[in-house]
């Protein structure tokens, strides 16, 4: 058995392994958001004085917080913890040394591997990389000519890698039903302890809302902003942009409505099934079209749709529709996210 | 001097004025002490900066499509910063715990012919700053007021 | 000749912004208080739009004044959100209440009472809430 020091509790390493296994928070009371230190006298609900120290309060803030989750969940796993004293399981501790030396050895082993391959990369744009091949030269010399786009960086993810920009999108469809899943409080019935929960997990009460100045400015700017991302989506064969940035740009404006002028609102044109039936429409006529242009190609049958004047709106084929139905599911999606995180529903 | 120096000129003119106005914003921003000041500062960036650095390209760059989009961003900047610096004057107001030591000018109709006497006209001098009134009690009354008018309407 | 000045003169207006910025993010991490670092963030994107416009100048390629419009409204839009999320959660925590009519735009009309379970011996609040 190894000397203990005195004052062992707050030695330097005493004090890391607190902050490590998350009992002490260091931004606490430094943080941007101050409250005033000066709160109401005890009230007549307890009876002694109320908890004066800072660390006091935490405790009694932890506790409480330990007491709503049981009631909820039902009793932790590691029924010491409950009071409050250290846990001496003989696992734990061969665990988290093996753990930390393991995660010492990998990060360093990740760096190295990283630092080695940077220096040994080949000049960029050199004329001999291994990524100058025949591929992309077959895209430069007759993108124009074969998807008809003149931003051929679109006929190339549009045209001829549109399976994987159609992974991207369903990627994008996965990851909102995920934060679905995970963020999503059911609606309440009878039940007190979901109903508790619940009203806990709604902050949007304390915000402040109906903003005069930001709805008249949300009034002149929403269309302004959802025109210049339509403008974004349609012209992505021409110019820079696309359905990813011009979704993201009308995501942005649907936020700012939905700021400006509250949840309600914006329900009345945009609840879960309208996300639904938008989502699955677009990804949907997305798969039967390139399976068209799948089952023509590998059939070397003519595809009938017209490659149009390289330049003009509508031209390349199928490109401008499929930029329509990925900026859909992109704009979606970030509303999505936005009130899934907001509010836990849509 | 052919067009194209007094073009050159007339650019350089533009953007260096208006990178001048960038730079007392910055400054001012970063010397004034409380929140509400450095939002005068950052707003005279916001609409000057870009409105005299976008003048001085667009007319290096003459009439082309452009030009416009720069005039599109100098439209929705004048639209858009001022709402962000309300947003940002409101939630100081109603989250600053010093905020008392600005002093609070709130004259009372009642107040100001009690103090005037008679015969003083209906707008008359409101620069006299209602000392007792600063302090903790009036900030936490002037942050919620704000708060409830805003959220009235 | 007037190519060189330009030159000069768009890479020293380009130069000046990168410091601007660079004071600006120092400014952010400094300021002490939530309004000064969302300032900060504020005319740190000011300053890169019109980084971006003379840039786009510079290298004379047309599609850049595009970011420039996008990055306003995501900046807008930004500034927006972060001071309605920071002034609600400070009343949160000092458990004031917004004005009930302003509650009641976001919720539905469903009142009862709920009693607010005591985190930290504060009295207990009755509380007009809607559940869906």
């Amino acid at each position: 058995m190894s000397r203990l020091k005195e004052n062992y509790e707050n030695s330097r390493y005493r004090r890391f392994m607190r902050w490590m296994n998350g009992e002490v928070d260091l931004l606490d009371g430094v943080t941007d958001v101050r409250i005033p230190e000066e709160t109401e006298p005890a009230p007549a609900g307890h009876g002694a004085a109320g908890p004066v120290s800072s660390a006091d309060k935490r405790r009694a803030a932890l506790e409480a917080r330990r007491k709503e989750s049981e009631e909820i969940f039902g009793p932790e796993i590691w029924p010491q913890a409950a009071s409050g004293e250290p846990i001496f399981d003989r696992r734990l501790t061969v665990f988290r040394g093996v753990y930390s030396v393991m995660s010492v050895i990998l990060c360093a082993v990740i760096i190295w591997v990283f630092l080695w391959t940077t220096v040994h990369l080949p000049p960029f744009g050199g004329a001999d990389n291994p990524a100058n091949n025949e591929v992309p030269r077959r895209y430069i010399e007759s993108g124009l000519a074969e998807t008809g786009a003149v931003n051929f960086v679109t006929g190339m993810i549009l045209d001829y890698r549109a399976f994987d920009t159609f992974g991207e999108s369903c990627v994008l469809f996965i990851a909102s039903c995920c934060v679905l899943v995970l963020l999503r409080i059911d609606p309440v019935d009878e039940h007190s302890r979901a109903r508790v929960r619940k009203q806990q997990e709604n902050d949007r009460v304390f915000e402040p809302k109906n903003d005069v100045i930001l709805q008249k400015a949300a009034f002149i700017l929403v269309p302004l902003i959802l025109i210049f991302g339509i403008y974004i989506v349609l012209n992505g064969h021409l110019s820079p942009g696309g359905g990813f940035s011009g979704g993201a740009v009308l995501g942005s404006g649907l936020i700012l409505y939905l700021n400006a002028f509250g949840f309600q609102k914006t329900e009345r044109f945009f609840t879960e099934k309208v996300y639904r039936r938008v989502t699955l429409c677009a990804l949907t006529f997305y798969c039967l079209a390139k399976s068209y242009s799948f089952f023509t190609g590998a059939n070397h049958l003519e595809s009938g749709i017209p490659l149009g004047t390289p330049g003009a709106i509508l031209s390349s084929g199928l490109i401008l529709p499929l930029n329509i139905c990925v900026g859909l599911v992109v704009m979606c999606t970030m509303y999505a996210f936005y009130t899934l995180f907001r509010k836990g529903g849509m | 001097m052919t067009g194209g120096w007094i073009r050159f000129l007339a650019a350089a003119g533009l953007l260096l004025l208006g990178l001048f106005f960038e730079v007392l914003a910055v400054f001012g921003a970063n010397r004034f002490k409380k929140a509400l000041n450095r939002i005068h500062a950052a707003a005279m960036g916001d609409t000057l900066g870009i409105l005299f650095v976008s003048l001085g390209l667009m007319v290096m760059r003459g009439f082309s499509m452009d030009s416009l989009k720069l005039f599109l961003v100098i439209l929705f900047f004048w639209l858009a910063s001022p709402v962000s610096g309300h947003m940002i004057a409101r939630l100081e107001a109603m989250t600053n715990q010093n905020l008392g030591e600005i002093a609070v000018i709130r004259m009372e109709k009642e107040d100001r012919e009690k103090a005037a006497g008679s015969g003083r006209p209906g707008g008359g001098d409101e620069s006299l700053p209602d000392a007792a009134e600063t302090g903790p009690e009036e900030k936490g009354k002037s942050g919620s007021g704000k708060g409830r008018k805003g959220a009235e309407k | 000749m007037i190519g060189q000045a330009y030159h000069y003169l768009l890479l020293g207006a380009m130069i000046l912004l990168g410091v601007l910025i660079i004071v600006s993010i120092i400014r952010s991490v400094l300021g002490p208080g939530i309004s000064d670092r969302v300032i900060a963030v504020n005319m740190i994107g000011t300053i890169i739009i019109m980084l971006i416009a003379i840039l786009s100048l510079y290298r004379n390629e047309s599609y850049l004044v595009d970011v420039c419009l996008i990055y306003a409204m995501i900046s807008f839009l930004s500034v927006v959100v972060l001071c309605k999320v920071y002034t609600g959660v400070y009343l949160q925590r000092k458990n004031m209440k917004a004005n009930l009519e302003a509650v009641e735009d976001n919720l539905q009309h469903q009142e009862e009472e709920v009693i607010v379970v005591e985190a930290e011996g504060q009295p207990e609040q009755k509380e007009e809430e809607a559940v869906r």
